[in-house]
């Protein structure tokens, strides 16, 4: 499968899944148990995840599986934690709009940030997380 | 020639499937993106097949499964999920899904078990 063809629907896609998430990002600062928020910032990870991992974006893929995998704990919980949960959804929106800048502008997958997927990961986990390379 | 409903939120994902099943001579009769959608648009179209999220706004794909159930005992849904969702897999069987495909697709796959899903139902 010609997968060159699908990478200018996934970064129009992915800078309106940014964009809606960076707006879930904003109303849970104000209320951090927004269900509504909560759950398009989970589903928004995941769609971008699935994007990402069709088309071998594993950096991409990584960050966003972590996140999703964040969100669901706090959506099951009803509320993201503060301050430290927001601090890390804002980091893992800022590290996946990065990423995507970086395929629009080279249309190379992006480098792995180590650091970033460690912030995301889950707390005790002992290599860093359930982020399976997806 | 078998009639196919496809239903994800992403755009691109509904483009992939469809690339991937019409040159196999499956028919994509409509898309929906979202769990509300694909249920109007079942009892519209009477699909041989849906391919449907398991993530999905308005109404999740296992919820949608079981309204398409209920509108129709015999209905064939193909779930696309991710890795890592085992759990809500096994609740889409539940819910009365045929089968399972994992993205990212992999054309082979999606094509044997769409395959083996309208076979089964012949």
């Amino acid at each position: 499968m010609d997968l060159s063809k699908y990478r200018a629907l996934f970064l129009e896609e992915a800078a309106e899944h940014l964009a809606e998430l960076s707006r879930a990002c904003l109303a849970l600062e104000k209320d951090p148990a927004n269900a509504e928020a909560i759950d398009l910032s989970f589903r928004m990870a995941h769609s971008i995840k699935g994007m990402a991992a069709s088309l071998d974006y594993d950096p991409v893929t990584q960050v966003a599986h972590r996140l999703e995998d964040r969100m669901a704990v706090w959506r099951a919980q009803g509320r993201v934690d503060v301050p430290e949960g927001m601090r890390l959804l804002f980091h893992g929106l800022e590290g996946l709009e990065r990423m995507v800048a970086g395929i629009r502008a080279t249309g190379e997958s992006p480098p792995l940030d180590g650091a970033l997927l460690a912030q995301l990961a889950a707390p005790g986990a002992a290599d860093g997380g359930g982020a399976k390379k997806a | 020639m078998k009639r196919v409903l496809i239903a994800d939120d992403a755009s691109f994902m509904r483009q992939m499937i469809r690339d991937i099943i019409e040159p196999e001579g499956f028919e994509v009769v409509g898309e929906a993106s979202d769990g509300v959608e694909v249920v109007e648009k079942y009892k519209k179209l009477r699909p041989d097949v849906v391919m449907m999220d398991i993530v999905m706004p308005k109404r999740s794909g296992i919820d949608a499964v079981r309204a398409i159930k209920a509108e129709d005992a015999g209905a064939r849904v193909v779930m696309c999920s991710a890795l890592g969702q085992d759990a809500l897999v096994s609740e889409a069987l539940q819910a009365g899904a045929r089968d399972f495909i994992v993205k990212p697709f992999k054309p082979d796959a999606v094509l044997s078990t769409l395959a083996k899903v309208v076979e089964k139902a012949e």
